[in-house]
């Protein structure tokens, strides 16, 4: 990721697009109260956001028979590739438009506040490109294997699906992610925190099977996977990595890789940072030595506050975030029972366990871990309590099985200073308001 | 493989013959534009096409034919260029031919730092392509649709190869693919190592590196490195690194010179990557070695001294320690009650949410 800085002017831009959909949704949700109001004949407001508890008058959208009661809907041909409910429209990707220069080197966030499990769905799978998307034709695609080995060899894609396969849910982060909150809260919802996350189940072959075609010599110890796009994008990746647990995978959740996301194949390299899973990966070199591209330098380094900087840094560490309540999803229901949920993930392995506070920190509760448990792929935790409708400062803690804990902003901070930009694993605040609504702070 | 060559053989010679012997001259046309498609997208990372289309580091093009030189308001033309441009005058194609061939020459002065398409042909396709864009951003012209069932009937034709006429080849384990061919390999393996491996033979100037980069990065990069807007900064910043907000460039933060010439010449300029000789790349380095005070205006930088160079931070790198922090490897173990003392307060609230609107986004 390029140029996360703390930029107040800019802070400025998202806030003001921040503010402009806050507006939009407004103007839409007044616009179906007034809607709602022409059918109700005067009616009482029944089932908009705030729960009545006593209705006075019968809900006229159950008295009265509505559209989709009577008239029939679209056949079956009519969404050849189905896409979501038109009431979905805010579970979208969304940027930020001053972290970048230009569209066709930029990132955008996965909506997590808006999602459900530990899959991501496809469309739903943050972007981060540095040449733009490249479209490619996959009977136009060729993967070299070079280097250090017995046979340069060239693959097409009709060669890749005679190879042994795997399927494999993994969760892939972006190492910026959580990059502008080094210096303290700025972003206001966990898309914008967290959203550089998704979780896939990648179908793909075993790149130890590739690099056996070719026959890696005995000096080979480092891999350079490339792609095709217009960056070229190169990562300098160690080759017991690449023979332990890596992928060349052409599917995500079932169906081919979006093009955003790489088609017709990427890398997958499990537990480490996004910008070394190449997309549209179109070559592989075999190595005695890194090759310090300028993803490895330039980038994707750690800087340090005495001045030195940290270089292949590849694991991305033990991390939680809640995601309802969150700033862009408040708790609509006044006090009482409620569910507080949130994903946790570790490069490491698996998380063991996600403990709660309500109070800043000061005590924790285990939280639920439900769903699937793998090893480098997002957890769900559930926390279900009963909201007396006071003040709260929610945090969520990941523990993975080697016993590595997700620190405070400040015990990371007390480590590194605060221009590292990348693997910021911190714990995360919200202040839940009395009115329900949610804020991104730090506490002392 | 040797079905799929004889394939794609198959798919242009039907094309060609599709749009030959079927469509008569319109066809001519709508392969221009085709064709121009595929050239425009070295404009691509400068100038959005199509509906929705907006401003970016060139105007947007819908409909640049149509609708005058000069004339989306919106966007900040050069005064060079605001001059050139007699009132409500109009491009056609030779005056746009002619502009595209060499801007700088034929616009001393314009923003638009593109070295020129040199072919007449392929300035012919994308005039083609851009005049058949409306300023809505539609394509207006049709462009082929005949061709890809031309194309999928031809296939269809070709028998199918017996499956026990297949060469198997003898290399690795299940014996997949193909050998590649030394030039295939060359062409795709352009890296290069901090000790010199993958460096072209070849020389050049910062002298020489001026005139390219002044043509093809600093509208970007700005006239010293020193970055227009948002993109990238690449010269200055020594002595930052411990400052509150350092400046990592080039001379302040690269450990390794190869980083630069492998870069640049694997993806700038942006938008038109690999379009530089590797004697170029040369001189464009050496000249970004002159930005960041490295040497002298008269350095040389070659194939034989490169290796021997070294950059100002490159000690200044070490491994991955954060294993070593308090928070890894259980040697925490994590507090469950009274964890802090007193109440929790807050100390610092979303910036975002302190800042007043800024209507000028
Ligand atoms: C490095 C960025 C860049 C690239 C690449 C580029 N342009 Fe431009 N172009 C500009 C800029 C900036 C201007 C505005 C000129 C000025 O203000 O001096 C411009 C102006 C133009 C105009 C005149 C627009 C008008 O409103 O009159 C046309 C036409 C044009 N470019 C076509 C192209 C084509 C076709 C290509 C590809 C072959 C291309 N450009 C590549 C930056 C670029
Ligand atoms: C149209 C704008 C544009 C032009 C023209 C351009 N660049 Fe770039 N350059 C970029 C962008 C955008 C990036 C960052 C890309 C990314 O992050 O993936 C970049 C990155 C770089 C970097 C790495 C910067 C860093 O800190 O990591 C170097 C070096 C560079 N460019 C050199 C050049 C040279 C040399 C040229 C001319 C031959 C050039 N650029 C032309 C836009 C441009």
């Amino acid at each position: 990721m390029t140029d996360i800085n703390n930029d107040p002017k800019s802070t400025k831009a998202l806030n003001s697009q921040l503010v402009k959909d806050d507006v939009k949704r407004a103007v839409s949700r007044r616009s179906a109260i007034k809607s709602g109001l022409a059918l109700m004949s005067g009616g009482a407001i029944a089932a908009s956001t705030a729960s009545v508890a006593n209705a006075v008058t019968p809900d006229p959208l159950i008295t009265e028979i509505q559209d989709w009661n009577r008239y029939l809907g679209e056949g079956v041909d009519a969404r050849p590739y189905g896409s979501p409910s038109q009431f979905e429209s805010e579970a979208v990707r969304r940027d930020v438009p001053w972290l970048t220069a230009d569209a066709k080197s930029s990132v955008n966030f996965t909506p997590l506040h808006k999602l459900e499990g530990v899959i991501t769905p496809n469309g739903l799978c943050f972007e981060r490109h540095h040449g733009g998307i490249a479209e490619i034709d996959p009977a136009d695609h060729r993967l070299m294997i070079n280097g250090l080995v017995d046979t340069p060899l060239i693959f097409t894609m009709e060669d890749l699906k005679r190879f042994p396969r795997e399927n494999k849910v993994y969760f892939l982060e972006c190492a910026a992610n959580s990059g502008m909150e080094w210096r303290g809260a700025q972003l206001n919802g966990c898309q914008f925190t967290h959203g550089m996350v998704h979780n896939v189940m990648y179908t793909g072959v075993p790149l130890k099977y590739l690099l056996a075609e070719a026959g890696v010599k005995t000096a080979g110890k480092w891999v350079l996977p490339e792609g095709g796009d217009a960056s070229h994008m190169t990562r300098s990746i160690p080759l017991d990595k690449c023979l332990d647990d890596c992928l060349v995978a052409t599917h995500m959740n079932g169906e081919a890789l979006r093009p955003e996301q790489g088609y017709p194949m990427r890398l997958v390299v499990p537990g480490w940072e996004g910008n070394m899973w190449i997309k549209w990966l179109r070559r592989i070199e075999i190595g005695d030595k890194p090759w310090h591209q300028r993803e490895e330098t330039s980038k994707y380094t750690d800087l340090l506050e005495d001045g030195l900087a940290r270089r292949f840094t590849w694991v991305m560490d033990v991390k939680s975030v809640i995601t309802n309540p969150s700033p862009q999803a408040p708790i609509d229901h006044g006090r009482g029972q409620t569910v507080l949920s949130g994903l946790a993930w570790s490069g490491h392995g698996k998380v063991s366990r996600v403990d709660v506070s309500i109070d800043g920190g000061r005590n924790w509760k285990p939280a639920r871990l439900d769903g699937p448990s793998w090893s480098r792929s997002v957890h769900r935790f559930y926390y279900d309590f009963n909201w007396d409708g006071s003040e709260l400062l929610l945090q969520s803690r990941a523990v993975d099985e080697f016993g590595n804990v997700q620190p405070t902003k400040n015990a990371l901070r007390a480590q590194r200073g605060v221009n590292s930009i990348y693997h910021n694993n911190s714990i995360q605040t919200w202040h839940i308001k009395p009115d329900g609504s949610a804020e991104n702070v730090e506490v002392s | 493989m040797n079905h799929s060559i004889k394939r794609i053989s198959v798919r242009a010679y039907g094309v060609a013959f599709f749009l030959i012997f079927m469509l008569g001259a319109s066809a001519a046309q709508a392969n221009d534009i085709e064709n121009g498609k595929k050239l425009y997208r070295q404009c691509a990372g400068c100038h959005q096409i199509g509906p929705g289309a907006s401003n970016s580091f060139g105007p947007q093009l819908n409909g640049v034919m149509q609708r005058g030189a000069a004339k989306v308001e919106s966007f900040d033309y050069s005064s060079a260029f605001n001059e050139a441009m007699a009132p409500d005058v109009k491009w056609n194609s030779s005056s746009l031919s002619a502009f595209l061939e060499a801007p700088l020459t034929n616009i001393p002065g314009t923003a638009m730092a593109f070295p020129g398409v040199k072919s007449e042909d392929e300035r012919t396709s994308i005039i083609a392509y851009l005049a058949a864009i409306d300023v809505d951003g539609n394509l207006t012209a049709s462009t082929d649709e005949g061709a890809g069932k031309a194309d999928s009937m031809a296939a269809e034709a070709q028998p199918r190869m017996l499956a026990a006429d297949v060469e198997v080849p003898t290399h690795g384990v299940l014996h997949i693919g193909r050998a590649a061919l030394a030039e295939e390999v060359a062409a795709w393996d352009i890296d290069v190592r901090p000790d010199g491996l993958g460096l072209p033979k070849g020389a050049g100037s910062a002298i020489a590196g001026v005139e390219i980069y002044d043509t093809q990065c600093a509208a970007c990069h700005g006239d010293f490195g020193d970055g227009t807007g948002r993109w990238p900064v690449l010269a200055g910043g020594q002595d930052t690194l411990t400052d509150e907000r350092p400046e990592k460039t080039i001379g302040s933060y690269w450990p390794y010179l190869s980083t630069v010439f492998d870069y640049v010449r694997r993806a700038m300029p942006f938008g038109n990557a690999r379009s530089l000789s590797d004697d170029d790349v040369y001189s464009v380095t050496a000249y970004l070695m002159y930005l960041n005070d490295l040497v002298e205006e008269d350095f040389v930088l070659n194939s034989e001294n490169f290796a021997e160079i070294r950059l100002p931070n490159e000690e200044n790198f070490i491994a991955d320690t954060r294993s070593k922090e308090p928070h890894f490897n259980g040697s925490v173990e994590p507090c469950m009650s009274d964890c802090l003392p007193g109440v929790a307060t807050i100390s610092q609230r979303a910036r975002v949410l302190d800042v007043t609107p800024d209507e000028d986004i």
